[in-house]
């Protein structure tokens, strides 16, 4: 009861954190990933581009990019619009306009693996081929799997206008180039000079630096296992290394058209001779835009 | 007012209802049979309960129709209505797909229905603003069906069911739910249900509750809310450039789902066109 009278009067005040459940505006724009898909990174790169007078860092992205989830719905309403949100959620026929950032889920899993550990969500003894079975059923997530939430998304919005598909991939090879797509979207202006200076201060390097001095500024790094960094390789392709043959396999398997569809080059070889993923196995595929 | 009604767990949880693990969804866009479904389901869940108007809210409630002290007192496994799109958290869903030419007619009447339009409201806007997903707040057609259907389809914890089949044979369509959701209810029990739920019945209730449920309430009572329940009206309800318009915006999605085109102006232009039309190919 005492619980029930605390949250009645900080929903009367608009303190209780937002959440799912905030007012959305039909000028908002949202920056939507699947976690460990480099939001964090684009967060730091928009902020920088937005605000070259400030310094970004870990202790301040929350309200230069705001993240809902975290942040109470009185902030939220008192933004300037229009607002620039930070999110994981899987399709929401609210947000109208969207950033969707992409990663190759090979990398996610590792990624993720990773940061559960940080996070304690997982027991150190969990192996990275036990997660990856658990990562694939989208039992890891409390926003899906990475098919269903990139599957969400595309499926309802690719070629429209007001969603813009950036892969994580591109942003790390073509920072400046991709960069500048990005805020061209936002109508955010950004000469050459502007973008590079955005993508030096929003480096790993700097960014792993900036997480050292503030580990206990911001929600992603406060009480977690401090042994491991938030900011790791910063880089594509690590599965190779990482992952088992057969859980690179099992990914394929499950995923594969969404990993064609993505541009995502495939290491499992015959794959149709596999066990074919369930929406193949009911005999009328859907095919992918 | 609203810390008030919280407290006293009036409030419709809306998007913040708790889901539990064994719940169960009823999902559709609008205007796809839901209504007609959850009858039925109702009627086959509790036989001692007979579904009506008044009641209908409590025995499949909606989270943006029922209040949360309501919810908390469901008999597990809720089945619950919905017409969100896509949402991970539901942990089994059964979804009604309905053709979207007669969706239209259907949204149509009831927008009429609801005083959201006039009488003789050119169906021509309606149609474009159908098409942009502007005539409710759960996407447009095409966008609703795509999200479950690309993201579930085939998913032993999904269960597709169009509202045709279901005019064309209940008890078939009722028994695969009663297998999804491993009910006990034989061919007696179903054919109970499918009587329970019949249009002629729901439209004797609704005569006799016309204030009974919150979808009445304010509206006009010269047109019902169970109008026409058949499949194919469109041929008549539809002018031939709207059907166009629908069948290029949403074609191969239509035809994944065995709707037959009537034209063919599927070359790729309209927005989803694109959705089916290349194939991807395992490297």
């Amino acid at each position: 009861m005492l619980g029930q009278i605390k949250y009645a009067v900080k929903y009367v005040l608009g303190l209780d954190r937002a959440g799912r459940h905030y007012t959305i505006y039909p000028d908002d724009t949202f920056l939507v990933s699947y976690p460990k898909s480099g939001n964090t990174w684009v967060r730091f790169l928009l902020a920088n581009l937005m605000y070259p007078n400030e310094i970004v860092g870990f202790a301040n992205i929350n309200r230069l990019l705001p993240a809902p989830g975290v942040l109470s719905k009185r902030f939220l309403r008192n933004l300037p619009r229009p607002r620039i949100l930070k999110s994981h959620e899987p399709f929401d026929v609210r947000f109208r306009k969207v950033i969707y950032l992409v990663r190759d889920p090979r990398d996610v899993a590792v990624s993720e693996y990773h940061f559960d550990l940080k996070k304690r969500y997982i027991e150190p003894h969990v192996s990275l081929e036990q997660f990856v079975k658990r990562f694939i059923a989208g039992e890891t997530s409390s926003y899906g799997s990475w098919w269903e939430h990139v599957a969400s998304w595309t499926a309802a919005r690719h070629g429209n206008p007001a969603f813009l598909l950036v892969r994580y991939e591109d942003l790390l090879t073509e920072s400046i180039g991709e960069t500048a797509k990005i805020a061209d979207f936002l109508g955010i202006p950004a000469d050459p000079e502007r973008l590079r200076t955005a993508v030096e201060r929003s480096s790993a390097d700097r960014m792993r630096k900036l997480e050292k001095q503030q580990v206990d500024q911001w929600t992603g790094t406060k009480n977690t296992r401090k042994e491991i960094p938030f900011v790791r390789a910063a880089k594509s392709g690590g599965w190779k290394q990482a992952l088992a043959a057969h859980s690179v396999e099992e990914i394929e398997v499950a995923w594969y058209p969404l990993l064609n569809f993505l541009g995502y080059q495939l290491q499992t070889r015959e794959l149709d001779s596999k066990a074919m993923p369930a929406w193949v196995r009911t005999g009328q595929p859907l095919q992918w835009p | 007012m609203a810390g008030i009604e919280r407290g006293l767990g009036l409030q419709r949880p809306g998007r913040s209802l708790l889901i539990l693990p064994d719940d169960i969804f009823l999902v559709s866009f609008p205007k796809s049979g839901n209504t007609w479904t959850r009858f039925l389901l109702a009627n086959l869940r509790f036989p001692d309960e007979p579904a009506t108007w008044a009641n209908i809210d409590r025995l499949i409630p909606d989270p943006t129709g029922t209040a949360k002290r309501v919810f908390d007192r469901i008999p597990r496994p809720r089945i619950i209505k919905s017409h969100e799109c896509f949402d991970p958290r539901y942990p089994r869903v059964i979804y009604i797909v309905r053709d979207p030419r007669d969706v239209v007619v259907s949204q149509y009447h009831y927008h009429r229905k609801i005083r959201k339009i006039e009488d003789g409201s050119p169906i021509e806007k309606f149609v474009a603003r159908f098409l942009a997903g502007e005539t409710c707040p759960h996407g447009s057609w095409g966008q609703n069906v795509a999200t479950w259907l690309y993201t579930s389809e085939g998913d032993p914890r999904f269960l597709l069911l169009r509202y045709e089949d279901l005019i064309a044979n209940t008890a078939r369509e009722l028994g695969k739910v009663v297998d999804f959701l491993h009910l006990s209810a034989g061919p007696a029990q179903i054919a109970q249900a499918v009587e329970r739920s019949s249009a002629d019945r729901m439209r004797k209730l609704e005569q006799q509750q016309p204030d009974k449920h919150g979808l009445f309430k304010g509206s006009r009572r010269d047109l019902s809310f169970v109008r026409a329940a058949s499949s194919g009206g469109w041929r008549s309800g539809l002018p031939a450039p709207m059907v166009a318009k629908i069948e290029t915006a949403w074609g191969p999605l239509m035809q994944h789902l065995g709707y037959e085109l009537s034209s063919h102006s599927t070359s790729g232009v309209g927005e989803y066109a694109s959705l089916g039309v290349v194939t991807a190919a395992p490297r």
